[in-house]
């Protein structure tokens, strides 16, 4: 079976420290690079991630309104959202690329986006 | 010269050598990665485990390490000391979590160790970049500046001045006390006002520690400038005309002045003199001249108030002028008040219509022994009323006004209620609400008290534009088409003062969706300002009563006390951003995207520049500048991507 590469963009703050809470097993295909905030993720590190053979890229922040740094989870979403329509020109479908929320309790939904992510970029399979 | 990365594994007593294959992890790192040597340890959080770390950075002398372990957000700080310790700089380390994020949620080995590899070798390719960084320290002045001197600035000022620090407190009234030295009594136990703020006031004053405190009355801060720990003021003060330091206050200039106006401290109820004390028993004890209202403004040469002055001349000072001074302090407490809304604006319900349609502000000074009637409860027309109409959340919980709670009204409408059964005790009072709310430990005990009264109705209404006040006759109000009232008392929504805006712009800080000053964090920093070294405290930051004002007061108090110290340094964390001025075009997107206003421009040369003890490192900037000219230390670009094609070198793969 095929088994994707995916990179997991993490701020410290929260999706990080949700992340060291999961108590379950979850695929070990996300990867995980840890930033201060979801704002320091600049769209050529996801770009550079497709590059070095990722399949998918995962970007998580803190809830809105929870940012550590105030607003740095509003500037991850903005910026994923017009970068997905510059991978799309790229042939990179917009299920490779996945933003979302973690807080620093949500170990469960971070396995869950973990497993959805793995899934649904299996099913994809390995980026041409 | 090539960099020595030495990699200890650290098995965690079982914990991770259970799930993740050291020998494994070992022989996948031996390519693709520029990895020195490679270590396991037992317990490296230990005191063995440490001082292993320690005897190995002696004795193997690498440049880099990474430590395979536990989170960082665990260990991070621990590993850094011993770093330190041993003479190595603690940047020069990145931490890897195969406990948490591997070896405990992933049960086969191989998968598990492959994954440890992986992010190790991102650990490895990144920790190269890593540059030494170093904490710097600046001069800070421990001196701090209180705007505003009510209960929660009074409070913050003494608190601060009795550790031996200067403190500027700026008043921009002619009176220090702010809002209740005004009220003659105030909840939950309906204590004497004065009786209590005055030692206080006193203290500030002429207290052991007065001589720390500058109260610089009628000013008004019009400029700041510098950052935490090193701020500059700008403080308008506008002239008295009278001498703070000689004067006696004994009044005698009042009484032959020949003007008239509106008192203000009365909500213009009576009238006071254009030289005078406010209000008896109002502090500084020093009168002031209201230059507008006086007959020297006019062109006429009345020296009435001078001559009066048994001290002789020189105490009323005619010549006195606008003065700006500069103060610098290391942080700012803001603790300005409210105000309450404009119950006018709801016109079925009278106010400015009808004589005795009262606000709650108003209303306190009827039933004060210094208010315009002495404290005795009249009607306009000198009648001691039969029957008082409360009405409740005027304005409040009411999406077409402000849709919030003002929290403090059903206190002091249950206070009214028992100063008006005390005072008139066959006198009817009706209430009337949308909600009541008592929370606390002795707010409920207030409304018990309130509702025991014989006289008293509780009526709940749903719509304050379905209540209508109208005069009947004789002076009597007609409320809601069924209750005669002699008097109307309005409890308005409690909202910012008008002068909230300006001093936000002034001080660069920001208000909420209502205008209040916004705090840093509603939770866990609700007195600090989005601006570090400015602090909030008070009804400017949202409605409260006078005790949570207080104790506001005392927690900026507490930390601008523990945040800037007389003698010692201002340490600044070595991860921050700083720009390339030779990369930086201008544009300032930086600016834009930072959540606490570290970037400046340098109008000269037309560059950003980042202040170091504003920026909180989380790099926001660098992710935005379209030039690439932003750096944010330990986090480089560089480092990053590095570490990006270090965790997908060998995932899951073989």
């Amino acid at each position: 079976m095929f088994e994707p590469r995916i990179v997991g963009f993490l701020c410290n703050w929260c999706s990080y420290a949700g992340a060291d809470k999961a108590a379950r097993a979850y695929p070990p295909n996300v990867n995980v690079v840890r930033v201060m905030c979801s704002g320091r993720v600049d769209p050529q590190f996801i770009l550079k991630a497709y590059k070095a053979g990722a399949d998918g890229v995962l970007v998580l922040a803190c809830h809105p309104g929870d940012c550590h740094y105030k607003e740095g989870n509003y500037k991850a979403l903005a910026r994923h959202r017009i970068l997905l329509r510059v991978l799309a020109e790229h042939g990179i479908e917009s299920a490779r690329c996945r933003f979302d929320y973690v807080s620093a309790s949500e170990g469960d939904r971070f396995i869950e986006i973990i497993t959805e992510m793995t899934d649904a970029v299996r099913a994809l399979g390995k980026r041409s | 010269m090539r960099v020595k990365i030495g990699v200890y594994f650290c098995n965690c007593g079982g914990n991770i050598s259970g799930k993740v294959d050291s020998e494994l992890v070992r022989r996948a790192l031996e390519t693709g990665c520029d990895m020195g040597y490679f270590k396991t340890c037992e317990l490296m959080c230990s005191d063995d485990g440490k001082a292993y770390l320690r005897d190995e950075i002696a004795a193997e002398k690498p440049d880099r390490i990474v430590i395979a372990a536990c989170s960082p957000r665990e260990h991070e700080n621990t590993f850094m000391r011993v770093l330190s310790g041993a003479g190595m700089n603690p940047y020069l380390m990145q931490m890897v979590n195969i406990r948490e994020q591997v070896a405990w949620v992933t049960p086969d080995v191989r998968l598990a160790s492959l994954k440890a590899a992986a992010l190790i070798k991102g650990a490895v390719k990144r920790v190269a970049f890593h540059k030494p960084l170093e904490m710097k320290s600046i001069e800070m002045s421990p001196d701090v500046m209180v705007i505003g001197a009510g209960p929660a600035g009074l409070k913050a000022a003494l608190t601060i001045a009795q550790t031996g620090r200067k403190v500027t407190l700026v008043e921009k009234r002619a009176v220090i006390g702010g809002q209740p030295v005004l009220y003659e009594e105030v909840f939950p136990n309906l204590q004497c006002a004065p009786c209590m703020l005055e030692p206080m006031l006193d203290e500030i004053l002429h207290g052991d520690y007065a001589k720390n405190i500058e109260i610089l009355t009628l000013s008004e801060v019009v400029e700041l400038y510098g950052f935490y720990g090193n701020f500059i003021a700008k403080i308008r003060k506008t002239p008295r005309y009278a001498d703070m330091n000689q004067c006696i206050g004994c009044g005698e200039c009042i009484g032959l002045c020949p003007v008239d106006v509106k008192n203000e401290f009365n909500n213009g109820l009576d009238s006071r003199k254009a030289i005078s004390l406010s209000f008896a028993g109002a502090l500084p004890n020093v009168p002031f001249i209201d230059m507008a209202a006086c007959l020297r403004a006019r062109g006429e040469d009345c020296r009435l108030c001078d001559e009066a002055c048994p001290l002789g001349g020189g105490i009323i000072l005619y010549d006195d002028t606008e003065e700006i001074v500069e103060r610098r302090m290391g942080a700012v407490i803001v603790a300005v008040g409210a105000s309450l809304y404009d119950a006018g604006l709801i016109s079925n319900l009278g106010l400015g219509r009808l004589p005795d349609v009262y606000t709650s502000f108003e209303f306190e000074r009827l039933l004060s022994s210094t208010g315009p009637t002495g404290g005795q409860l009249l009607t306009r027309s000198g009648r001691t009323p039969r029957s008082i109409a409360i009405i409740h959340c005027v304005g409040s919980l009411d999406s077409k006004h402000k849709e919030y709670c003002s929290g403090i009204c059903c206190q002091y409408a249950f206070k009214f209620n028992l100063m008006v059964g005390r005072k008139l005790p066959d006198t009817q009072i009706h209430h009337l609400h949308k909600e009541l709310v008592y929370p606390g430990k002795e707010e409920y005990f207030l409304y018990k008290r309130a509702k025991e009264n014989p006289n008293a109705v509780f009526i709940q209404y749903k719509d304050i534009d379905t209540l209508c006040v109208t005069e009947a006759e004789d002076g009597i109000m007609i409320v809601n088409s069924s209750i005669k009232a002699d008097m109307v008392v309005l409890c308005p929504a409690v909202v910012p003062s008008k002068d909230n805006g300006k001093l936000n712009e002034t001080l660069g800080t920001t208000v909420d969706m209502f205008g209040f000053f916004e705090e840093l964090h509603a939770t866990l920093d609700p007195v600090m300002a989005k601006v570090r070294g400015i602090y909030i405290a008070g009804a400017c930051q949202s409605p409260m009563s006078i005790q949570q004002a207080i104790t506001q007061g005392m927690a900026t108090a507490g930390y601008a006390l523990s945040g800037i110290v007389g003698g010692k340094r201002l340490e600044i964390e070595p991860i921050t951003a700083s720009v390339d001025a030779d990369r930086c075009s201008g544009c300032r997107v930086c600016a834009l995207v930072c959540p606490y206003k570290a970037i400046g421009f340098d109008e000269q040369n037309k560059k950003s520049s980042v202040n170091e003890v504003l920026c909180e490192g989380c790099g926001s900037c660098v992710a935005a500048c379209p030039a690439g000219a932003i750096n944010g230390n330990h986090f480089t670009n560089d480092a990053i991507l590095a570490e990006i094609e270090g965790v997908l070198a060998c995932l899951n793969q073989g």
